[in-house]
């Protein structure tokens, strides 16, 4: 009886001991909880909750009604079409440039210097990036230059704009299609020569081989990275704050919100920054999920 | 008329010979085992039969038909990969499917063959799993119930098992074999694993450095080696030289011990070097009455292995081993002890080079 | 009579060559192009005559200093405040909370969900009021802005940290040395640091690749930072933005050239993405 009652008695200390190490186990990560809370959730979340509030504080949907009038939808628009446009453009020009290096059986070197190329590219943006292609393809630019003066062709006669919607497409691809050539890499890497070999020892032809096996291994990725990027152009600020101040799209909007460019209204604003989180949360929640599935394929 | 035919291959990576003189015939229902260490050229050989290499010399035939420029996916010959291979987004019952969907057979033949097949391999109930739902040993399993699912004419093996435990893999060496008696189908299988090729193949064809050493049923190969690298590399094997004393009766010596050997040593002269090789099992201590071919010795070392005890026993400066069956009630002899072994004439192989 | 096998073969494998050249060359144009251009364009400040005056103009401009110092000194605050914050933490969960992990991962993940734009509006949101009126002075907006940075660079630093632990093995090194009578302070300096240096050394010079030319938080919380600085020159004059643009590159290439020698040959190491 003695014994059983000191039995449970360091049974319950144990088990206290152990929730204690469990605290202490979870303290460790408090430092950094405490910092992601206050520099990170609790902005974005204050943004949240404004832009269900009225300038004084009451609960209203006016602000995220206000969303849909056109000038707002067609900045909203316009900003996703560049994203899918880019997203497309860049994936699909990545994709084939990856798949050269690693399946073209092409030199070792070519793929080390495209991986590289690719880690600048991707993270050479924002006003230098402008600036490029300013000093490239703008009204003096040098290809434009280059174009006038050795063909007699103005390419801005011909249509072109560095300033309109394309241009800023072909400026965004700058960094979509290394980014893609980086995410995808690693995914060729996974498709092994042996499923070639068994599909075709099974009979496959090339054609088959990518219908049946390699696009419905890769395409878990294919589609994932195309969605990561649609949020790299989406999220985008600084390369269309410096090319372009005509095409409005959603960040270059909420820049103008917060700088006090247009006629203040801050809700309204936080309503903006509401509907990107909705649009970034819903293409980020997609690329993990596929992500976690090849994964699952890949292992 | 031989039913898979590898005439005079030759096969060059640019400057570097892969496999050289390579001259098989297989019989229907045989299976033949490559053997060897690797970069010996039997994988480029096995590959070449499936057709993702094209020799840069010779002929491949199957059942008569020159098969040597075909694509691979016109022939027919299934083949199971080392890693597996199976493809990681289909089901077990899709990737045991695949060739015949390839070759456009109708929903239900396809299913009919599929449940065949999964019955072969005792995995009905795995149809519906991913590939990676499964143990390495049942995907192996799966892959070759893949390659079969085609009926091909001859099913090629590359190291099928290597990639498995050990328990696993004779277990699966012998369900592979039965199967393959079963379906009475040409099997060639490329191991690096003497025991596995020993004990699964009809013919074993032993390779080194791209040509082939020997061929021959696992019962020649391990017995009678007729090369040094045959015998050292099937099975545990002393080897040393001997120096001739008398080449018409046999008689050699080695390190001042008197040897009999019951090989024909036409052409050699007295004093001329051989070299010999005796397999640890044929040794056994002297008995009383034996006179020929008994040798003094010294106990250096005993191993226990289970079934069999292996001694380690010198003989002048030579150390040689001897495997006796374990016998718990005999009494073994101790290291250092002084003895005398010995073994009949015919034990003592002399190798060709 | 047959074509000779080899020949069929060659020609196939040639077939594939081409097309993989095609492509890179395609991608090649497409990357080096503008950088030649904005190169070409940057030495056409004097007229009919190719010179470096731009790069002169720019270097002697005390604001190009000022701004650049500004940023880098940002980009080393964020670094070292960054990987304090981040190594103990993954290293801690390696190490005693593996079932946090995926929560830990969710949460890096998180400034991919936030854009910079979306970030900085709610942390002058938040921080330009009481109780907290970070932006009433320079330290404190300073410090506010570091702090945005180093959530803009958590998912690079997390996830180059993470692959470095990955690669030890952290609990027979921790256990190794606590049984060598080391302590926390000591493992994490003495053990963990030096093994994974190549992993913090790749966060690093990522961070700062994306620090030194931000431009979204510093010019919208008023700081006088390298990226401002670029968009004034891009409004108020011509050829010398080319010629930043030509010195960010540089930058950034010395920046990922480092990581990608740090790297070399370690699969999952290249770095993905930055701040546009």
């Amino acid at each position: 009886m003695a014994q059983a009652t000191q039995n449970q008695i360091r049974a319950n200390s144990s088990q206290r001991s152990l929730v204690i190490r469990n605290l202490v186990a979870w303290a460790g990560v408090v430092p950094f909880l405490v910092f992601v809370i206050l520099f990170l959730f609790w902005p974005a979340s204050s943004l949240i909750t404004g832009s269900f509030q009225n300038q004084s504080g009451a609960f209203t949907l006016q602000n995220i009604i206000d969303l849909f009038t056109p000038s707002i939808m067609n900045a909203y628009m316009l900003s996703i079409q560049i994203s899918i446009v880019t997203a497309i453009g860049g994936g699909i020009f990545g994709f084939m440039l990856a798949y050269a290096v690693i399946q073209g059986g092409l030199p070792r070197w070519v793929r080390t210097a495209l991986t590289t190329f690719s880690g600048v590219a991707s993270n050479f943006a924002g006003v230098p990036l402008a600036f490029a292609f300013i000093a490239t393809l703008g009204h003096t630019g040098f290809l434009t230059a280059l174009f006038a003066d050795k063909l007699g062709i103005d390419i801005y006669n011909l249509g072109f704009n560095l300033y309109n919607f394309w241009g800023l497409a072909l400026t965004y691809m700058y960094f979509q299609f290394p980014l893609m050539v980086l995410i995808m890499a690693p995914a060729l890497d996974g498709l092994r020569e042996e499923w070639r070999e068994a599909s075709e020892n099974l009979g496959a032809s090339s054609y088959q081989y990518w219908r049946y096996v390699a696009l419905p291994i890769l395409w878990p990725s294919l589609l994932g990275s195309t969605i990561l990027l649609f949020g790299n152009a989406f999220g985008a600020y600084a390369t269309a704050y410096a090319l372009t101040r005509t095409l409005n799209v959603v960040t270059v909007l909420i820049g103008d919100q917060i700088s006090g460019n247009v006629l203040f209204n801050p809700n309204l604003g936080y309503a903006l920054a509401f509907g990107m989180i909705v649009i970034m949360a819903v293409s980020i929640g997609l690329y993990t999920w596929l992500q976690r599935r090849t994964a699952r394929w890949l292992q | 008329m031989a039913f898979l035919e590898l005439t005079n291959i030759r096969k060059q990576f640019g400057q570097a010979v892969a496999v050289e003189d390579f001259n098989l015939k297989v019989d229907r229902g045989e299976f033949v085992s490559f053997l060897g260490p690797s970069g010996c050229g039997k994988t480029t050989t096995l590959r070449m039969i499936a057709g993702f290499e094209i020799p840069t010399v010779g002929r491949v035939a199957v059942d008569n038909v020159d098969i040597t420029d075909k694509a691979p996916n016109q022939r027919n010959v299934g083949m199971v990969f080392q890693s597996y291979a199976l493809f990681p987004n289909m089901t077990v019952a899709q990737n045991i499917g695949f060739g015949l969907r390839i070759r456009r057979e109708s929903e239900s033949a396809i299913k009919e063959r599929v449940d065949e097949m999964l019955a072969l391999i005792h995995l009905e109930q795995k149809g519906p799993s991913y590939p990676s739902q499964l143990s390495g040993g049942q995907q192996q399993r799966v892959a070759l119930a893949r390659a079969l699912a085609i009926r091909p004419q001859v099913l090629l093996l590359d190291e099928p098992l290597s990639a498995l435990d050990a328990k696993i893999r004779v277990s699966l060496r012998a369900e592979i074999r039965a199967i393959q008696r079963k379906l009475g189908i040409t099997a060639i299988y490329v191991t690096h694993d003497q025991e596995e090729a020993l004990s699964i193949s009809d013919r074993i064809v032993v390779m080194s450095q791209g040509h082939m050493e020997q061929v021959g049923t696992p019962f020649e190969i391990y017995n009678f080696p007729q090369t040094a690298f045959v015998a050292s590399f099937v099975g545990t094997l002393n080897t040393t030289t001997a120096e001739v004393v008398d080449s018409a009766r046999g008689v050699l010596q080695i390190d001042g011990a008197r040897l009999e050997t019951a090989e024909k040593l036409d052409g050699r002269q007295k004093g001329d070097k051989v070299t010999i090789a005796i397999r640890p099992e044929r040794f056994s201590f002297a008995s009383e009455q034996k006179k020929a071919n008994v040798v003094d010795c010294r106990i250096e070392n005993i191993t226990f292995l289970g079934s069999i005890v292996r001694i380690q026993v010198s003989i002048g400066s030579g150390k040689y081993y001897m495997d006796t069956f374990n016998n718990p009630f005999l009494e073994l002899p101790k290291i250092g002890d002084k003895d005398q072994v010995t073994c009949s004439r015919e034990a003592v192989l002399v190798l060709k080079s | 009579m047959a074509p000779t096998p080899n020949g069929k073969v060659a020609a196939v494998k040639k077939k594939i060559n081409l097309w993989a050249w095609f492509w890179i060359l395609l991608g090649a144009l497409y990357f080096l192009v503008p950088l030649y251009g904005t190169f070409d364009f940057s030495l056409r400040e004097k007229r009919g005559v190719l010179s470096l005056l731009a790069y002169q103009n720019v270097l002697a401009d005390p604001r190009f200093r000022d701004s650049f110092t500004y940023s880098a000194l940002m980009a080393l605050a964020t670094i070292v405040v960054g990987l304090l914050l981040i190594v103990p933490t993954a290293y801690w969960v390696h190490l005693r909370l593996p079932q946090v992990r995926p929560l830990i991962e969710f949460i890096t993940l998180m400034p991919f969900v936030v854009p910079a734009i979306v970030l900085v509006f709610g942390l002058i949101r938040i921080y330009s009021g009481p109780p907290l009126a970070l932006t009433n002075s320079d330290p404190l907006t300073n410090f506010l802005l570091m702090c945005g940075y180093v959530i803009l660079s958590m998912p690079y630093t997390y996830r180059s940290v993470d692959t470095g632990l990955r690669a030890i093995d952290v609990r027979t090194l921790t256990e190794a040395a606590q049984s060598l009578g080391a302590g926390w302070f000591t493992i994490l300096f003495r053990i963990i640091f030096p093994n994974i240096r190549a992993a913090l050394l790749s966060g690093a010079f990522l961070t700062f690749a994306i620090v030194i030319g931000e431009f979204t938080l510093a010019s919208l919380l008023g700081r006088p930072a390298f990226g401002p600085y670029l968009v004034y020159m891009g409004n108020n004059r011509a050829y010398e933005p080319a010629a930043l643009a030509i010195i960010s590159l540089a930058l950034t290439w010395a920046a990922i050239g480092l990581i990608q020698l740090l790297s070399h040959g370690r699969p999952g190491q290249e770095q993905v993405g930055g701040v546009h």
